[in-house]
C-alpha cells in the first residue's frame, strides 16, 4: 500500500468533507446533543432532593441492580442513567461514519468520478482503507472527545463517585476498544448499502440493523436487569469485532473495480 | 503501442466484445467507431485496465493488461464522456487530488502549465461545480494529462459540449496530437473522427474494418469525378464509356458520375474526351463520401452478411 496515495484519498476526503455543510452539520450536531444531555440531566438530578430518588417515597424511583444499592439511591440512579447514555455515545460511531462513507461513495456515484480515479495508479485496497479511515476517524475522535468532554463537565457539577463510574474500565475499554470497530463496521455497512442505493439517506438506515441490538442492549441495564461488567463488556467486544469482520469482508468483495464500474447504478 | 489479441469480453450471456485485434502506433490517433452497444466503452476500459477481459489480451505500451496494471494507470490518460469531478472542490484541488495519485513530482507546476493552457487558471480557485459543461470538460482533459501520459483514452469528449467548447477540445486534441501522444479516440461524431484520426476501426462486438478514413472510401467506392453539364447525349456516353481508364459511368443529372482510378492523370484526358464530343461542361469536381457515409455502409455490409 502506498503511503503517499492513501494519504492523498484521506485529505481529498476530508476537504470535500469540509466543504460538504450538510455532513458538518450532521457530525457536529449528534455528539453536542449529547454531551448537552447527559450534563443536562446530571446537573438537574444532583440538586434534586435525595427523596425524590427513593423508590418508597419519591415518584423518580428505580430500581438499582445490588452493585450499586451500597451508594445510595440518588447516585445509583444517576450512575444507571449515565450508563445508559453511554451506549448512546456508541451511537455516534455506529451512525456518522456510515453518513459520511455514503456520501463519499454515492457522491463518486452521482458526479461519475470513479471511472477517471481507478484509472489512476491508486490501488482498491487503499481507496477502500483511504475512505473507512476518513471516514471513521472523524466519529471515534468526535467520541472520544464526546467522553472526555462529559468527564470533564461531571467533575465540575456531579459528585466525584458519578465521576469514578463514568470513566470506570469497563466504559473506558469499551470506548477505546468498541468505538474503532463500530465505526468501521458502519463505514463497511456504508459501502455495501452504496453498492446497491443511490441515495445517501437511504444508505444511512441500514445502520438502523445494529442501532437495534444496541438500543435493546441498553434498555436491560436500565431495567437494572444485567450490570456491566469487564467480563460482559468483553464478549461484546469480540461479538462486535466478528460482526466487523464480516461485513468488511463482504464490503472488500463489493469494491472491486469491475463491480464497481459495470454493476454500480 | 496499444495491441489486442482476441480481445473478448462477456457478462453473463451478453457478449460485449468479441475477438477483437487491434494494433495501434505510437503518435497514432485511432478513431473507435460503432453503434450504441457496441462494446466501444467495455473495450475502452479493458484497454485502460479498468476492466479484465474474458479471454484474450491486451498491452499497453509492452505491459499486459491484468499483469502489471498500476505501470498501466500510470502511463495513460483517461477522459471520460461525462467529466466525473468533484464538485465542491476547486479547478486546484481537484487536478493537484490526481496528481498526488499519479505521484507527480512538480504538484504546483503541472497543475499551473494545464490551468494556463486550457484558459482555466484565472478560475482555478473556484469550486467546478459552478463551471460549465464545457469548462468542465477542459478541466477533465488537464486531469488526464497532468502526468505527462503517453497513451490518452479519449471516450466521447465532445459530446455533451456546445459547438464552441467542442471545437476547442478538438483544437487542443490535436495539438496533443502534434506532440507525438496515442490517442485512442471513442466518438460518434464521425466529422470528428474523420478530421483527427490517422485511422479508424469500426466494430459492432466484433472488429468490422479498420484502416485509414480515406482508404475506405477508396476501399468501398473507389474514386470517382462528378462532372456537371448543359445535357448528356448519347453521344457523350459513348464518348466517356470508350475511355480505357474509366471503370464505370452513371448519369448524375445534370452530368455524369465518372469513375476512374487516378483522377490526377486522367482527368485531363477525360475533359479533352468531352469537349471533343460536343459537352458543355460547367463544373468538375471530386466525389466525395463522408465517413458518416462509410461507417453506415460498414455496419449495412456487416449486417447483411451476418
Amino acid at each position: 500500500m502506498n503511503r503517499k496515495r492513501l494519504q492523498a484519498v484521506i485529505e481529498k476526503e476530508w476537504l470535500d468533507m469540509r466543504k460538504n455543510k450538510m455532513v458538518l452539520s450532521m457530525m457536529a450536531l449528534l455528539p453536542l446533543l449529547l454531551v448537552g444531555m447527559i450534563l443536562g440531566t446530571v446537573y438537574f438530578m444532583e440538586r434534586a432532593p435525595d427523596s425524590e430518588y427513593d423508590p418508597a417515597t419519591g415518584d423518580s424511583g428505580m430500581a438499582l441492580p445490588p452493585e450499586l444499592e451500597a451508594l445510595g439511591y440518588k447516585e445509583g440512579t444517576i450512575i444507571l442513567l449515565n450508563d445508559q447514555y453511554m451506549f448512546y455515545l456508541l451511537l455516534i460511531p455506529l451512525t456518522l461514519p456510515v453518513y459520511v462513507a455514503a456520501y463519499s461513495i454515492i457522491g463518486e456515484k452521482e458526479t461519475r468520478s470513479l471511472e477517471p480515479l481507478l484509472a489512476t495508479p491508486v490501488s482498491t485496497a487503499e481507496l477502500l482503507v483511504g475512505k473507512t479511515i476518513s471516514a471513521a476517524a472523524p466519529a471515534i475522535v468526535l467520541t472520544w472527545l464526546s467522553f472526555v468532554l462529559t468527564a470533564v463537565g461531571l467533575n465540575f457539577i456531579a459528585s466525584p463517585t458519578v465521576l469514578a463510574y463514568w470513566v470506570r474500565p469497563v466504559w473506558s475499554l469499551s470506548m477505546a476498544l468498541q468505538t474503532p470497530f463500530l465505526a468501521v463496521l458502519s463505514t463497511a455497512s456504508g459501502v455495501i448499502a452504496s453498492s446497491r442505493l443511490n441515495d445517501p439517506r437511504a444508505a444511512q438506515q441500514v445502520t438502523g440493523l445494529f442501532i437495534v441490538p444496541l438500543i435493546a442492549l441498553s434498555l436491560i441495564v436500565l431495567m437494572g436487569k444485567v450490570y456491566l461488567n469487564l467480563r460482559l463488556m468483553s464478549w461484546a467486544t469480540l461479538l462486535i469485532a466478528a460482526v466487523t469482520v464480516g461485513v468488511l469482508w463482504l464490503a472488500i468483495r463489493l469494491f472491486q473495480r469491475e463491480t464497481i464500474l459495470t454493476r454500480w447504478k | 503501442m496499444i495491441r489486442t489479441e482476441h480481445l473478448t469480453k462477456r457478462f453473463g450471456p451478453l457478449l460485449a466484445v468479441e475477438d477483437l485485434n487491434l494494433h495501434v502506433e505510437r503518435g497514432e490517433v485511432f478513431g473507435f467507431l460503432g453503434p450504441n452497444g457496441a462494446g466501444k466503452t467495455t473495450t475502452l476500459r479493458m484497454l485502460a485496465a479498468l476492466i479484465a477481459p474474458t479471454s484474450g489480451a491486451a498491452w499497453i505500451n509492452d505491459r499486459r493488461v491484468g499483469q502489471d496494471d498500476e505501470a498501466i494507470h500510470a502511463s495513460i490518460g483517461l477522459l471520460t464522456e461525462t467529466p466525473g469531478l468533484y464538485p465542491r472542490l476547486s479547478a486546484k484541488e481537484n487536478l493537484s487530488f490526481f496528481a498526488k495519485l499519479h505521484g507527480v513530482e512538480d504538484i504546483p507546476g503541472q497543475v499551473r502549465k494545464y490551468l494556463t493552457l486550457l484558459e482555466l487558471w484565472e478560475r482555478r480557485s473556484e469550486p467546478v461545480g459552478g463551471f460549465s459543461k464545457g469548462m468542465q470538460q477542459k478541466l477533465a482533459i488537464a486531469r488526464a494529462l497532468l502526468h505527462e501520459p503517453p497513451v490518452l483514452f479519449l471516450d466521447e469528449p465532445t459530446s455533451a459540449l456546445d459547438p464552441e467548447a467542442a471545437r476547442l477540445v478538438r483544437d487542443f486534441i490535436e495539438t496533443l496530437k502534434g506532440e507525438g501522444r496515442t490517442i485512442f479516440l471513442c466518438t460518434h461524431n464521425l466529422e470528428e473522427a474523420d478530421h483527427l484520426c490517422d485511422r479508424v476501426a469500426v466494430i459492432k462486438q466484433r472488429l468490422i474494418r479498420v484502416d485509414a478514413p480515406d482508404a475506405l472510401r477508396q476501399d468501398l467506392y473507389g474514386r470517382s469525378v462528378r462532372v456537371q453539364l448543359r445535357e448528356v447525349t448519347p453521344e457523350i456516353l459513348a464518348a466517356v464509356r470508350a475511355l480505357p481508364f474509366v471503370t464505370a459511368v452513371t448519369e448524375a443529372s445534370p452530368g455524369l458520375r465518372v469513375a476512374l482510378d487516378e483522377p490526377e492523370t486522367y482527368n485531363p484526358v477525360l475533359i479533352q474526351a468531352l469537349m471533343t464530343a460536343g459537352a458543355a461542361i460547367q463544373f468538375v469536381e471530386r466525389e466525395s463520401h463522408s465517413l458518416e457515409q462509410v461507417y453506415l455502409d460498414l455496419l449495412h455490409e456487416s449486417e447483411a452478411t451476418a
